[in-house]
C-alpha cells in the first residue's frame, strides 16, 4: 500500500476560502482596536501573545524557548544536565514520546533518567530550513542496518500533507505507523551530531585531541589526564562549536544499540496516572472564552438560519458565529458541513445555550437521499460490473473454465469512525499579525497552513502549542477541528477561543473508514488448490478504499489472478482511520482463505503455509516463520472442548518487497456459548522485529491495543447512514468493548528478520476479524460475511 | 447560586448554575482538569470521580448533589503520584493515550476499597470504563498488582 495513496485525487492547492474580516484600507491594528471598541466588553483587551510560549504549567509539553542555547534543533542541555529532546511527532498513546527520545539518547550518550521530551516548534519549522547534514540518507534505507527509512515527500507540498522536504523538522505528521521508520535515521543522527560537538568543545577547552575523549552517560572523560566534565557544563560551548564535517558522522547499527531495543517505560506515564497531562481540552488561558459548535448533520450542508436572540440572555452567553463549510483544500478534499458556534464564559453554558438555539439547516437533497441500504446496494451492484482492472495475471477466465470447483463469497464492512476518547477541540487566539493555537494535532504543518489561509496571517507567524492527544487513530488535524476553531477565533480577534465539540459533533467531524464490499471468486483444482482468483472490491473512493492490500500481487500463490476495483462517490468524508482500507481488505482476504481451506478439506494453517511457499514473494520465509511460530505457540491442532475453536491469519505489509515490511501472524482462540455469546479467549502473536525494535514494550502495548481495536470492529462497531446523517452519534449507540471482553491471555513473541519495519501502529491484529468469523463457523456452522458479527444470531445447539 | 464543595480535602465556594454537572464544576470552577469529558451521557466513564467514597460518572449528576459530601478526583489520590494504584499503573506501563485513565483509576480504586483482593469477575463487573486504545490487558494486571501493594501496606494518602 502506498503511503501517499490518500493524497491521490486531492485537488491541487487552490486558494483557500479565506474568511476575510479586515475592511480594505484599515490596517490590522486599527481594525482590531475599532472592533474592540465596537464590541465593548466582549473583547477583553489584547492578551500578550508573545508570552504564549511561557504560558506553561505542570504537565504542559509544548515547545518553550530554551533558557540555555540549544546544541542543535533537537537537543537542549541545561547546566543541571537535564536534556530536553524535541519531538516532532505527536504522542497519541503509541509511545513516540519515548521512542523518539530513545533514538536521540542512544547516540547522544546522555543519562536517560535526565531526558525530558518536549514538542518541537511548528513555528520554527516554518521559519528555518533543515540542517544540510540531515538531508541525505546513506545506504539503501531498509536494506542497510545503518540506513534510514527515508520519508516519502514526493513534490514539496506547502500544506505539509506529507511533510516538507527541507523544513527544519521536515515531517511533523504522525500517521501511517511511520514515526520510527521515517524518524530513526534523523533522530540518531541528531543525537550523534550533538555528541560530536560536545566532544569537540571539551577537546578545545582542554587542548587535547578529540579522539582521546570518551562520552558516556552525560560525562566526557579524558583518560590520560583524568579530567572529566558533564554535558551540562560544556553544552553552552558546544552550542557555539560547529562540526567541521557533519557529513562524516555516522549512526549506530542495531548490533551497537544499548538503549534502543530495550523495554523502556513511557516517559509520560507519571503524568497520566496523576491527571496532570495537559491535553488540548485542558488548555486554560487568561480571558479565554468557550465555543460549542453544531454543524449540519448532513455533510455538505450548511446553516440556513439561526436565532441567537432566543438565547442571548442565557447565563454566560456572549455571541454566536456562523462559519462556512471548511475549504476542502484545507481538509484534503473532504467536504464537511457549515455550522454555528455559541460563545460563552464556560463550555457548559455555551453548549446548553446552543442546544436551545433554533437552527435551520440547508441540506443538499441529494445527500439526504443516502442511507446505508441504498449505499450498500450501490456497492453490491458495482461488484457485478468489471470495474477498473488493477492486476491481471495469467488467463483468469480460462482457468475458471477448467476448475474442478468454484467458490465465491461476498463480504461487507461498514463505515467506521475513529471515536477517540477526547472530543475534537482547539484553542485559538488571533491577534495582531499572529495566530496562537493550542491543540493536540497529528498534522501541525497542515494546521499551520490552514491558519494562514483562513486568517491571512503568514505561516511564519502561526504558533502551535502542541498538546498530547486523547487518542488519534487517524491523524487528528485534517478533520475540521482546527479549521472550525480558527474560523471562530478569527471572528473574535484578541480573545482566546476554546472550541470543544460535543461527542455527537465529534461523530460528525471525524473522518470515516469507507464502507466497503468485496466479491472473491476462486477456481480450485481437484486437490483444492486455487488456480484462479478474481477479486472485486467496491469502496467509497478518496480514503484508502479500494487500493489496499490486493493491488500488487496475491499474497497466496495463484497463477491466474485478477483484481479490479470500484470507487463510487458518496457524501461521507472518508479518510485515515486506524488500519485504513487495508484492515477491511485483510478481513476479506483472510476470511476467504478460511473458506477455501474448508472447501478443500485442508487445515487452514497448512493451506496458507503451502500457498505462501509456492510464491516468489521476497519475504515469504518470514511469513511462513510467522505462521509456524503462531501455530506452535497456540498449540494448533490440539483438541479443544466443544464451543471453542482456533483460527489463524497472516498480517503483512510490504510483502511484495518494496524494501520494508512488517509481518505477523496470530492465532485466536474463540469461544461461542450456546446462547451465542462470543469470547476471544486467547491470542498468540508472532511478530517480526526487522533489524530491531526501538522500544519492544511500546510494540507489545500497540499489539494489545490493536487486538481490542479490531475486536471492536469485528464484534460491535458500525456507523450507519439514515437520511444522509450518521446515526450512531454517541457511545450508547456506538459501543466500545470493556475490560470484561478483553482476552484473558495474550502471548507475544518476536522473531528477527533482515529488513527495517514499515511500522506496526495501525495494521496489526486485523486478523481478529476473520478469525472470529471462522471460529463462529467452526462452532455454529454459520458463516457470516458482514461485520460486525454481533448483529447476527450466533446461537447454536 | 453559590455553594460549597469539598474537593480533595479543600473547601471551594462555587458560583454556578446548580444544574451544572459536577464534571464541569470540577473542571471549570474548581480548576482541576484531570477528570475528563468524553461522552457527556454517563456511558464511557472518563469523568469518573469519587463522591462520598463511591465512584460516579460526574458528567451526569448536578454538582449540587455533592454538597456536603467529600469529592475526590485523580489529583487527590496522592500528593506525589505514589499511591499503590499509581505505582502499579506505572509499573505495568498501563496507559496509552491516557485520556480515560483518570476515570479508570478512580473506578479501580473504588473497587479496591470495597474488595481489597478483587477477582477478575469483580473487575469485569465494576471497572466498566471505556478505553479506545485498548489498555485493558495491562489495567487488569495493574489492579491485581495494586491490590498486592496495598495488602503489603504500601499506603498512599486519600
Amino acid at each position: 500500500m502506498s503511503e501517499n495513496t490518500e493524497e491521490r485525487g486531492v485537488p491541487a492547492d487552490t486558494e483557500a476560502n479565506v474568511v476575510t474580516r479586515e475592511p480594505a484600507g484599515v490596517n490590522r491594528r486599527e481594525f482590531l482596536a475599532t472592533l474592540a471598541a465596537a464590541q465593548g466588553a466582549f473583547v477583553l483587551g489584547f492578551w500578550m501573545p508573545q508570552k504564549a510560549d511561557a504560558q506553561t504549567r505542570p504537565g504542559a509539553v509544548w515547545y518553550e524557548e530554551p533558557a540555555t542555547p540549544e546544541v542543535n534543533a533537537w537537543i537542549v542541555i541545561s547546566p543541571d544536565d537535564t536534556v530536553t529532546i524535541r519531538i516532532a511527532q505527536t504522542e497519541l498513546g503509541q509511545g513516540v514520546w519515548t521512542s523518539n527520545a530513545m533514538m536521540v539518547c542512544e547516540e547522544l550518550q546522555c543519562d536517560w533518567t535526565k531526558v525530558r521530551p518536549q514538542y518541537a516548534s511548528a513555528n520554527r519549522d516554518a521559519r528555518e530550513k533543515a540542517p544540510e547534514w540531515t538531508l541525505k540518507v546513506p545506504g539503501q534505507g531498509a536494506t542497510d542496518p545503518k540506513g534510514g527509512g527515508e520519508p516519502t515527500f514526493a513534490n514539496r507540498d506547502p500544506k505539509g500533507v506529507s511533510g516538507i522536504p527541507d523544513s527544519l523538522y521536515r515531517r511533523m505528521r504522525t500517521n501511517a505507523a511511520s514515526s520510527v521508520k521515517d524518524g530513526r535515521y534523523y533522530l540518531q543522527l541528531a543525537g550523534a551530531e550533538a555528541r560530536e560537538r560536545l566532544l569537540l568543545a571539551a577537546a578545545e577547552l582542554w587542548s587535547v585531541p578529540v579522539a582521546e575523549l570518551t562520552a558516556k552517560n552525560s560525562i566526557i572523560a579524558h583518560a590520560s589526564s583524568g579530567r572529566t566534565t558533564t554535558y551540562g557544563q560544556i553544552a553552552h560551548r558546544a552550542a557555539k562549536t560547529p562540526h567541521p564535517h557533519p557529513e562524516t558522522i555516522t549512526i549506530k547499527s542495531p548490533d551497537q544499540w544499548t538503549l534502543m531495543g530495550t523495554e523502556q517505560k513511557n516517559l509520560d506515564v507519571p503524568l497520566k496516572v496523576t491527571g496532570k497531562t495537559v491535553y488540548g481540552i485542558d488548555v486554560r488561558l487568561p480571558g479565554m472564552k468557550w465555543a460549542a459548535v453544531k454543524t449540519c448533520p448532513v455533510y455538505g450542508g450548511d446553516v440556513k438560519s439561526y436565532d441567537f436572540e432566543a438565547i442571548r440572555k442565557m447565563p454566560g452567553v456572549r455571541s454566536a458565529v456562523q462559519f462556512p463549510i471548511p475549504d476542502p483544500a484545507l481538509t484534503r478534499g473532504r467536504v464537511f458541513s457549515g455550522g454555528v458556534a455559541v460563545i460563552a464564559d464556560t463550555w457548559y453554558q455555551a453548549k446548553t445555550a446552543l442546544d436551545r438555539m433554533p437552527i435551520e439547516w440547508k441540506i443538499p437533497p441529494e445527500h439526504a437521499a443516502f442511507n446505508t441500504a441504498n449505499m450498500h446496494e450501490t456497492l453490491l451492484a458495482a461488484l457485478d460490473q468489471p470495474g477498473r482492472v488493477r492486476v491481471n495475471q495469467g488467463e483468469v477466465e480460462a482457468a475458471f473454465a477448467r476448475a474442478a470447483k468454484i467458490v465465491e463469497a461476498t463480504y461487507s464492512t461498514p463505515y467506521l469512525p475513529r471515536a477517540r476518547m477526547e472530543p475534537g477541540n482547539a484553542t485559538v487566539l488571533v491577534s495582531n499579525d499572529r495566530v496562537d493555537i493550542w491543540i493536540g494535532d497529528q498534522s501541525p504543518q497542515e494546521t499551520r497552513f490552514s491558519a494562514a489561509k483562513i486568517t491571512g496571517i503568514p505561516e511564519q507567524n502561526v504558533h502551535l502549542h502542541l498538546c498530547h492527544l486523547g487518542g488519534g487513530f487517524g491523524r487528528n488535524g485534517n478533520g475540521p477541528q482546527a479549521e472550525h476553531a480558527i474560523m471562530i477565533a478569527n471572528a473574535n480577534p484578541g480573545v482566546p477561543i476554546h472550541m470543544l465539540w460535543t461527542r455527537e459533533e465529534d461523530f460528525i467531524g471525524t473522518t470515516y473508514r469507507a464502507m466497503g464490499a468485496a466479491r472473491l471468486k476462486a477456481g480450485l483444482d481437484a486437490d483444492g488448490w486455487p488456480i484462479a482468483l478474481d477479486v472485486r472490491t467496491a469502496m467509497q473512493g478518496g480514503g484508502f478504499g479500494p487500493e489496499a492490500s490486493f493491488d500488487v500481487i496475491s499474497r497466496y500463490h495463484v497463477s491466474n489472478y485478477r483484481y479490479s476495483t470500484h470507487a463510487p462517490t458518496f457524501h461521507v468524508p472518508v479518510g485515515t482511520r486506524r488500519g485504513v482500507g487495508q484492515a477491511a481488505h485483510e478481513f476479506y482476504r483472510e476470511s476467504f482463505m478460511d473458506e477455501l481451506a474448508h472447501v478443500a478439506g485442508r487445515d487452514p494453517y497448512r493451506y496458507r503455509r503451502e500457498l505462501l511457499a509456492r510464491t516468489n514473494l521476497p519475504y515469504k520465509d518470514d511469513m511462513i516463520k510467522a505462521l509456524d511460530m503462531a501455530a506452535e505457540m497456540s498449540g494448533w491442532g490440539t483438541p479443544l472442548p466443544q464451543g471453542k475453536a482456533r483460527a489463524i491469519a497472516l498480517e503483512e505489509r510490504g510483502a511484495e518487497g518494496n524494501g520494508m515490511a512488517t509481518i505477523s501472524a496470530m492465532v485466536h482462540t474463540v469461544s461461542v456459548s450456546r446462547e451465542g455469546k462470543v469470547r476471544l479467549e486467547r491470542v498468540d502473536v508472532a511478530h517480526d522485529t526487522g533489524f530491531g525494535l526501538v522500544n519492544p514494550l511500546s510494540v507489545k502495548k500497540q499489539i494489545e491495543g490493536q487486538i481490542t481495536w479490531f475486536y471492536n470492529d469485528a464484534m460491535h462497531q458500525a456507523s450507519t447512514i439514515a437520511d444522509g446523517r450518521i446515526v450512531e452519534n454517541n457511545f450508547h449507540a456506538f459501543p466500545i468493548s470493556r475490560i470484561n471482553e478483553d482476552p484473558p491471555e495474550i502471548n507475544i513473541r518476536f522473531f528477527p528478520t533482515g529488513h527495517w519495519l514499515i511500522g506496526m501502529g495501525h495494521d496489526r491484529a486485523t486478523s481478529v476479524q476473520s478469525a472470529i468469523g471462522d471460529a463462529i463457523f467452526q462452532i455454529t456452522g454459520k458463516r457470516f460475511r458482514d461485520l460486525p458479527y454481533d448483529k447476527h444470531d450466533l446461537r447454536w445447539s | 447560586m453559590a455553594f460549597e464543595l469539598l474537593v480533595n480535602g479543600t473547601l471551594h465556594t462555587v458560583d454556578a448554575d446548580p444544574q451544572t454537572p459536577l464534571l464541569w464544576v470540577i473542571r471549570d470552577y474548581v480548576g482541576l482538569t484531570g477528570t475528563k469529558f468524553s461522552c457527556g451521557i454517563g456511558q464511557c466513564g472518563a469523568c469518573t470521580l469519587h463522591v462520598d467514597g463511591r465512584a460516579i460518572r460526574s458528567c451526569s449528576v448536578p454538582a449540587t448533589t455533592a454538597i456536603g459530601k467529600p469529592v475526590v478526583t485523580i489529583e487527590g489520590v496522592s500528593p506525589d503520584g505514589r499511591h499503590p494504584i499509581q505505582v502499579a499503573w506505572t509499573e505495568l506501563d498501563a496507559p496509552q493515550c491516557g485520556y480515560c485513565q483518570s476515570g479508570m483509576i478512580m473506578s479501580a480504586l473504588a473497587l479496591l476499597r470495597q474488595r481489597p483482593a478483587p477477582s477478575d469477575a469483580d473487575i469485569d463487573a465494576q471497572v466498566t470504563n471505556a478505553c479506545r486504545c485498548g489498555t485493558y490487558h495491562r489495567v487488569r494486571k495493574a489492579i491485581h498488582l495494586a491490590a498486592d501493594l496495598m495488602k503489603k501496606g504500601v499506603t498512599g494518602t486519600v
